[in-house]
């Protein structure tokens, strides 16, 4: 499959801290989940490839350009859509006038066409009834809807998503969820999150950081299968477990290196993603 | 809970044709012009420019506009709109970092520098929609057809110039401070400053002062276009430059330090000190020159033409408003009586130009036999006070003696004045500088007031309110009695039939 986005030794300190440390990878169209605890270096990862913050050391190519140079950067940004985390908004705008005013950044001059564009990206997301509606009214869920459309305007090759369902219910979850997979046909897509449904889900890899390090690089069924053997039941938390809680039916799933002759469980992606953050060495195997 | 999922096919993405970094800056200046102009202290400050325009133009007082003044009188208004676009342009910069969408913007292909420019572009349209609001200002008092005089393009520019750079320098401050209070207090501060200018400089016309953005140097006189001393040229330079420095500066704070804004920020920071040092200069000699020439020998610079028996002499520019003049001695001269009424008179224009435009410094009453002085204002209490200026003249001989008349004479002297108008009592009350129509006043005149004692009040009054042809034909009859110094103004009184208690005369104590 073409690599769109590539990157190698990828090292950003703040102060003493590594943000990042020698991160490498290779991204492919469709969905690439990045899943890691807070203060992993997920963000800051997604910062340098949307070329928000330079790298202190590494390179990367995003679908064949170099952000390393002022013009490679322009490039990469014109083929980039960025959801950050949390993302802000002009209250006293439509979704229409806030779409399009990303659209004029992203430099769609054509006023016709791109406002042709920004209802096609507003209709896409489900927004296209409520795009004269000052953002102020809208609920929590459609504004991120508003910032997933800005993301989406001028359809960029590269989609980078920084946790972009926290803080939705479950309903608007599953609905942005829909909305990321149709983003993901045809661009490729980091999508930056803590929940492992999401990934399980929507991606066709994962990427799992801890550390400012790529602890895990593969599929989601390779993410899980690492936990094969390594999950059991019992009737109390056993103290050999890296993790363990007490389930719906009384008894306790722990994941870990099992005793001799434990009642061993299937795995799930969130014990593989949970042994994968525990592991002292990366596991690269993308 | 479950989910309403809709089987949806994901729309095709639109082509956007080619992007273009230049063409994006225009279309951003584009859209935050749009919401520049429909922000509400821009929309209020604009509404409000236009209701101060639609009420300054319609006075009755402004019917006679003089151009050379009236291009000044637009440079005032924008300078609301101008703290208006500035707040609002500042707000507009800083919104991405007070609403947190820097952080997405950041890493779209326009960069922060290339969106300053366009901040800086979006305050454009301000300034041309303030050029347009002071060309039809400027446009409405010159198709007066009481306008006289002529408008410099350069001081018309001063006002849009201002909005201009005012709106710029929004953006700057947004630059060097993402402060959400800098700007407003920014506005306070121009407020403050633009109060204590006006009340300190005490219409001072020269020298630091021009460093301001607006001169408006209001005189009560109207001065000739030549002898206005007015750097206005080099002001519109100075404004011009300052606005593209300020434009520039906000441009290269945001990482636009580009070779072509480097230069053109020297270029603009040249034309501005070109503008600032020239304009500084004071009031070149050959304008003092022409000043002292124009107040003390008018004749040299005037154009006489005759009405009648009479000759009127004006600044080349007031020839049209001699009608006015000749119209008025001529109906004054109608009412009186004995060679006054076909006396040649000469109605000379002057003006006391020596000590600037802002001095209101009364002028000398002519001495000369038969000589009328106008001003360079017209209409309002001006009409009553040539009125009276003529009256004078024939009923004294000349002005300085109707000026230190104190005798019954008054009572003629009045009447010629006022009985012609439309509307002769409320003349009575704007010719008196306390508007009164009762007890003793100081009358207007252009040169020196003249007095009325409450009984010389009392008569002309009742005289007013008498028929026009009854009052004249006795004023004919006995006007040279009515005009003999020390007539008293009981005497007066009793040749043109008024029987009331005048007391005594202020010659006579």
């Amino acid at each position: 499959m073409t690599v769109t986005v590539s990157a190698s030794g990828l090292t950003l300190r703040y102060g003493a801290t590594r943000a990042l440390d020698d991160v490498s990878l290779r991204l492919t169209p469709g969905v690439t989940g990045l899943l890691g605890p807070n203060g992993a270096g997920k963000t800051t990862l997604l910062r340098v490839l949307a070329t928000a913050v330079p790298a202190d050391s590494g390179a990367f190519t995003v679908l064949g350009r170099d952000p390393g140079t002022a013009r490679g950067r322009q490039e990469v940004r014109r083929a980039l859509g960025y959801l950050p985390q949390t993302p802000g908004f002009h209250p006293d705008f439509t979704p229409f006038e806030f779409v399009d005013y990303v659209a004029i950044l992203k430099e769609l001059t054509d006023r016709a066409g791109r406002h042709r564009e920004v209802r096609r990206v507003l209709a896409e997301v489900g927004l296209g009834e409520v795009r004269g509606k000052r953002i102020r009214k809208l609920s929590g869920g459609m504004r991120q809807r508003v910032a997933l459309a800005a993301a989406l305007v001028g359809d960029p090759g590269f989609l980078v998503l920084d946790e972009p369902t926290v803080g939705l219910d479950p309903e608007q979850r599953l609905r942005f969820r829909e909305l990321i997979a149709e983003a993901g046909e045809g661009r490729t897509v980091l999508l930056s999150t803590h929940q492992t449904e999401d990934v399980a889900m929507l991606c066709h890899r994962v990427l799992v950081m801890a550390d400012g390090r790529i602890r895990f690089d593969g599929t989601p069924a390779e993410l899980a299968a690492r936990a094969a053997g390594r999950v059991w039941s019992s009737t109390a938390r056993d103290a050999g477990a890296k993790a363990g809680w007490r389930t719906g039916t009384g008894a306790f799933r722990n994941v870990g290196d099992p005793p001799e002759g434990a009642d061993l469980l299937e795995p799930t992606l969130e014990d593989g993603y949970l042994l994968a953050l525990d592991d002292e060495h990366a596991e690269v195997t993308a | 809970m479950t989910a309403t999922r809709t089987e949806r096919t994901a729309p095709v993405a639109v082509s956007t044709g080619t992007r273009n970094g230049r063409a994006a800056v225009v279309a951003l200046a584009g859209f935050e012009a749009r919401r520049l102009l429909l922000r509400l202290p821009v929309l209020l400050a604009l509404a409000g420019h236009v209701t101060w325009i639609v009420w300054r133009t319609l006075r009755p007082a402004d019917d006679f506009p003089v151009l050379q003044d009236a291009d000044r009188a637009t440079q005032s208004g924008p300078l609301f709109v101008g703290l208006a676009v500035m707040l609002c342009a500042n707000q507009a910069a800083l919104r991405s970092l007070r609403r947190d969408t820097e952080r997405h913007f950041a890493v779209t292909s326009l960069t922060l520098w290339r969106r300053t420019a366009a901040h800086v572009l979006s305050v454009v349209p301000l300034a041309l929609l303030t050029a347009v609001a002071v060309t039809a200002q400027f446009t409405w008092e010159a198709a007066k057809p009481g306008a006289v005089g002529r408008g410099s393009v350069a001081e018309l520019l001063a006002g849009p110039l201002t909005v201009l750079l005012f709106g710029t320098a929004g953006v700057l401050l947004a630059r060097l401070n993402s402060s959400a209070v800098a700007g407003p207090l920014l506005v306070v501060a121009f407020l403050l400053l633009f109060v204590g200018s006006a009340s300190q400089s005490g219409g001072q016309d020269t020298g630091p002062v021009w460093l301001w953005p607006v001169v408006v140097t209001s005189g009560v006189h109207p001065f000739p276009s030549d002898l206005l001393g007015r750097p206005a040229g080099w002001h519109a330079l100075y404004l011009a430059g300052l606005a593209l420095t300020v434009a520039l500066l906000a441009v290269l704070v945001s990482g636009g330090r580009t070779r072509t804004v480097q230069a053109a920020l020297a270029g603009a920071l040249a034309l501005a000190a070109l503008g600032g040092v020239m304009q500084t200069g004071g009031i070149p000699a050959a304008t003092d020159t022409a000043r002292s020439r124009a107040s003390l020998a008018p004749e040299q610079d005037q154009t006489c033409v005759r009405r009648g028996a009479s000759h009127y002499c004006a600044f080349p520019e007031w020839t049209p408003r001699v009608e006015d003049w000749a119209r008025i001695a001529d109906r004054v001269q109608g009412l009186a009586g004995g060679a006054a009424h076909d006396r040649p008179l000469l109605v000379r224009q002057r003006l006391e130009a020596r000590y600037g435009l802002s001095d209101d410094a009364a002028l000398d009453p002519a001495t000369r036999p038969d000589q009328v002085t106008v001003g360079t204002s017209w209409g309002g209490d001006r009409v009553p006070e040539f009125s009276t200026a003529v009256a004078g003249v024939l009923v004294a001989g000349n002005e300085r003696r109707a000026g230190e008349l104190c005798d019954g004479r008054m009572v003629p002297l009045m009447w010629l004045s006022l009985a012609w108008q439309r509307d002769p009592e409320s003349a009575l009350r704007h010719v008196r500088l306390d508007d009164s129509v009762t007890g003793s006043a100081l009358v207007l005149s252009g040169t020196e007031p003249l007095t009325m004692t409450a009984g010389q009040t009392k008569v002309v009054r009742a005289l007013l309110h008498r028929p026009l042809a009854d009052v004249g034909a006795r004023v004919k009859a006995h006007w040279d009695e009515l005009t003999a110094p020390g007539v008293t103004t009981a005497r007066a009184a009793e040749l043109l039939g008024v029987r009331v208690s005048v007391g005594g005369d202020r010659c006579t104590g």
